[in-house]
């Protein structure tokens, strides 16, 4: 039952006639914090919509705590959305903002003050619940949105891309934030991103989306170190990605073969650490170097394609245009179960 | 975006039903009008209309007058434009409120000052006789001159916004940049600031033409029945000659010049969300 | 250095030309002369109290007034409505939906008027007082509908959604939410409305009956037969009534932002 708190069975998702989601099934736990992860138009916002019951399914259901909402009315649901915009009433203040939910319930007089209080509190904006939400900065409206949700207890929390329209040092503040609030209140978090290191950084489980379609569910290391196709590797910093068919690797310049040999796969990759650079069968120019801090990084051109590098800056550079030679170790790749 | 279509047509069809019959219906049983004469579909009525050198010196003036006070806003909105667009923000924003001002002023009001000014006890008058240019009352009102006149006031206004905001776009240092290159403010004018705003001037020209051609009050105050344009025609054929027929055929001709104004200003508005 | 000054010599003439016969209606209002003239012979109040002693002006007066504030009103009845159908939701036939409600805009008011003599008030007998506030109504729509389209346009959609998210039903965020956040285009709508209603003259050409005409239609009959100063003097009042609503609205709702 915990393991099924909220269950989406085959569920499709379409706008007129263009199918955004088919046939999607996927289950989260009871206090997981789940990170949806993918490329521009994937359906990750169409997904969440549809929990949050802004959208009606074409097919399949949608069951939350052992009741099928699939149909059930979105300001019934019990479900908490962060908008990716943040959606502000603009004509309230910070304080009506976060108790209009609870006003619509009843609340009234100490109870609401209270639990507003306490929200605004959860999320340190106590000393701002005077102010109008347009003359607050991106971080704390972020903030005011998290608490207009959260103080609604719902059943599961969804946020759309809670990060994305903040600067770089405000993001990883409000990612211990969302963090830290998820594991006070243990409310079943599911945040979309398509941001591979926040994803990593924060969920319990990770999903990978691809058109519409779940291409790997998995931890954040089974996901870094294991992904199944060359897709995934992609999204998660894999960037030397070959298919593999006859025990060679497929090239531009045809079929190669490797020192030791190939897993029955349908692909290898690479992440530029794995490559080693300096001795080995294969040999290609350098065509960039830059320096990384701990590492330099190179492009090599080769007979397989461009092939990136990282490695240790201690070691000695090797200029624009020179030849050298490398090695791809099978030991250090993953094993692509699927290639596309 | 709500999906249910419902909800939707029941939101929007109280607004859509009551244009339809309100104007939609009547307005097109009117213009049917000049096509049927003796229950059969004929252009005779417009045969018949156009017959009348009363009714073509009238329909020619209104395209006349139109086009006349069209090019002269054009002239005057470039200079008075430019000068706005020059001044600091502050200024320029009053500027172009006492710019816009006169349109919220009735047409009724600002055409009868005309009156007074062009009258034959009028300021125009006074003056000629005080410095003795003449020495009797000149007659000016009720002259194609004075509904020019009258018409370039009520429209100037509009071809001026449209300019303004065409110039405030222009790339910022390209006229500085062209008289560097050895242009000459003539040749400023014609290559760079033309093609450059003819969005605008098109806009503003489309507006202040249609604006014109079917203007009733500034006409009829200062032309009377002497210098008639379409409209103040359409309103003597029906309550002086009850001729029904002829007045749907002048609404014909000024619908038509509306909605080709209008096309066109669409499709400038589309061309430009596009780019 | 000339050339220099050639722009902003232009732009003053055209001030001029634009604001000064404004200016000169209202001085030959305060004059004390019998007939129209200028300069005005002594200075008097006589002819602006004379406006409030004619009837005629005081009952076109009323009637103008509720055809703008009644006509306003109603446009906005259904163009708010409406607004919200094309802004929020997938509506069929949208743009057709668009272009009826606009036309109005299009087709020169006299047309409007005649078609509704013609078919509304001769054959069916409908009064021409609710012809005159049928032909406002429709005159008025499109501004409604414009302005209204495009604060609608400026809010975020997607606060309605939080709203329900938070337990409001659909109607009760429309009111809750997306109201209060149009409030000042529908104010300004209403304005422009107001404005352009009781400014009208063509619409209301044909419809006037006995009794029953609007105040610029009754202005435009007084000045053919009486000459005296007292169209100017009704004609200030009126332009410093408008230039008063729309400077307060520009005021206290940028107006302008909207229009
Ligand atoms: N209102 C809409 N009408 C039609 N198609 C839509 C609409 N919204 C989204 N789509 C389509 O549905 C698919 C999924 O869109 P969705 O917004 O769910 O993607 P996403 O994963 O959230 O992308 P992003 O990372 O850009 O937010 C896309 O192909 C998109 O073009
Ligand atoms: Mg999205």
């Amino acid at each position: 039952m915990s393991d099924r708190f909220l269950a989406l069975d085959k569920l499709s998702l379409a706008y007129g006639n263009t199918v955004a989601v088919r046939d999607l099934d996927l289950e989260i736990r009871k206090g997981e914090l789940l990170a949806l992860l993918g490329p521009s138009g994937c359906g990750k916002t169409t997904t969440m919509r549809s929990i949050a019951g802004l959208m009606t399914p074409v097919g399949g259901r949608i069951h939350l705590d052992g009741t099928d909402i699939t149909r059930m009315p979105a300001n019934k649901r019990a479900v908490g959305l962060v908008f990716q915009s943040y959606a502000l009433f603009p004509h309230l203040s910070v304080f009506e903002n976060v108790a209009f939910g609870l006003k619509l319930k009843g609340m009234r007089g100490t109870e609401l003050e209270t639990r507003v209080t306490n929200g605004l509190k959860s999320v340190g904006l106590s000393s701002f619940a005077n102010r109008k939400t347009p003359e607050l900065s991106g971080g704390q409206q972020q903030r005011v949105a998290l608490a207009r949700s959260m103080v609604m207890e719902p059943k599961v929390l969804l946020l759309d891309e809670p990060l994305s329209n903040l600067d770089a040092r405000l993001r990883l503040e409000m990612r211990t934030e969302l963090q830290r609030v998820q594991k006070e209140s243990g409310v079943t978090m599911i945040f979309v991103t398509h941001d591979q290191v926040e994803a990593l950084a924060l969920a319990d489980r990770i999903v990978v989306m691809k058109n519409g379609a779940i291409e790997q569910i998995g931890t954040p290391e089974a996901i870094y170190n294991h992904p199944v196709s060359a897709f995934v590797a992609d999204f998660v910093g894999f960037e030397n990605i070959f298919a593999v068919r006859h025990g060679r690797l497929v090239t531009a310049a045809g079929g190669v073969m490797l020192s030791g040999a190939l897993p029955d796969v349908a692909g290898l990759a690479w992440r530029p650490r794995s490559v080693s650079l300096g001795s080995g069968p294969l040999s290609g120019t350098v065509r960039g170097v830059s320096f990384a801090g701990g590492t330099r990084e190179y492009v090599l051109e080769t007979p397989l394609g461009t092939i990136k590098a990282e490695v240790d800056a201690a070691l000695p550079a090797h200029g624009l245009g020179q030849t050298v030679a490398f090695d791809l170790p099978v030991a250090g790749a993953a094993s692509l179960r699927r290639f596309g | 975006m709500f999906q249910n279509r419902t909800e939707a047509l029941a939101l929007a069809l109280p607004a859509a039903i009551f244009a339809a019959l309100v104007f939609l219906v009547p307005v097109i049983l009117l213009l049917s009008e000049g096509f049927r004469v003796a229950d059969s579909w004929t252009f005779s009525a417009y045969a018949d209309f156009f017959a009348q050198p009363l009714n073509r010196t009238v329909f020619l003036r209104t395209l006349k007058l139109g086009a006349l006070v069209t090019l002269v806003a054009a002239i005057i909105g470039y200079a008075a434009a430019y000068a706005i667009v020059s001044l600091p923000a502050g200024t320029k924003g009053r500027m172009i409120g006492l710019v816009v001002l006169p349109l919220m002023i009735s047409p009724v009001a600002r055409t009868y000052a005309w009156i007074v000014i062009l009258g034959r006890t009028g300021i125009v008058n006074h003056a000629l006789m005080a410095v003795g240019l003449s020495d009797a009352p000149i007659r000016i009102l009720f002259s194609e001159t004075a509904v020019f006149i009258g018409l370039l006031q009520l429209f100037l206004p509009l071809m001026i916004i449209s300019l303004v905001s065409a110039l405030e776009n222009l790339p910022k240092d390209v006229v500085p940049a062209a008289r560097v290159l050895g242009a000459n403010w003539l040749q400023v004018f014609w290559k760079i600031i033309l093609p450059l705003t003819r969005e605008g001037l098109v806009v503003g020209g489309t507006l202040v033409f249609t604006g014109s051609m079917t203007a009733y009050i500034t006409p009829a105050i200062l032309g009377g029945s002497k210098v008639l344009m379409l409209e103040t025609l359409m309103y003597q054929q029906v309550t002086v000659a009850n001729n029904f027929v002829a007045a749907s055929v002048i609404a014909f001709i000024l619908v038509v010049m509306s909605f080709a104004a209008n096309i066109l200003l669409k499709r400038i508005a589309t061309a430009r969300n596009r780019s | 250095m000339t050339r220099r000054l050639f722009a902003p010599l232009t732009l003053l003439l055209v001030l001029v030309f634009l604001i000064g016969p404004f200016l000169i209606i209202v001085a030959a209002s305060f004059s004390a002369g019998d007939t129209l003239a200028f300069p005005p012979q002594g200075l008097s109040f006589k002819w602006i109290l004379k406006v409030f002693t004619v009837e005629s002006f005081r009952d076109s007066f009323v009637m103008s007034m509720f055809l703008a504030i009644g006509g306003t009103f109603a446009a906005l009845i259904m163009g708010i409505p409406a607004s919200y159908a094309m802004s929020r939701y997938r509506l069929p036939f949208s743009e057709t939906v668009r272009t009826v409600v606009s036309a109005p805009i299009i087709v020169p008011g006299i047309i409007v008027g005649l078609a509704l003599l013609r078919y509304f008030v001769v054959p069916i007998g409908v009064p021409i007082t609710l012809a005159l506030f049928l032909a406002h109504t429709a005159l008025v729509l499109p501004y409604a509908v414009r302005v209204v389209s495009a604060s609608l346009n400026n809010l975020r959609p997607d606060i309605e959604e939080a709203a329900v998210l938070l337990g409001s039903s659909r109607l009760g965020a429309f009111f809750r939410v997306v109201l209060p956040n149009i409030r000042g285009g529908i104010l300004s709508a209403f304005i422009l409305g107001f404005v352009t209603s009781f400014n009208q003259v063509p619409v209301s050409l044909f419809l006037s009956g006995p009794g029953v005409r609007t105040l610029p239609i009754d202005m435009l009959g007084y000045m053919e037969i009486v000459f005296d100063p007292s169209i100017a003097a009704l004609s200030s009042l009126l332009a410093f009534l408008s230039i008063g609503i729309v400077f307060a609205a520009e005021r206290f709702l940028g107006f302008s932002r909207y229009v």
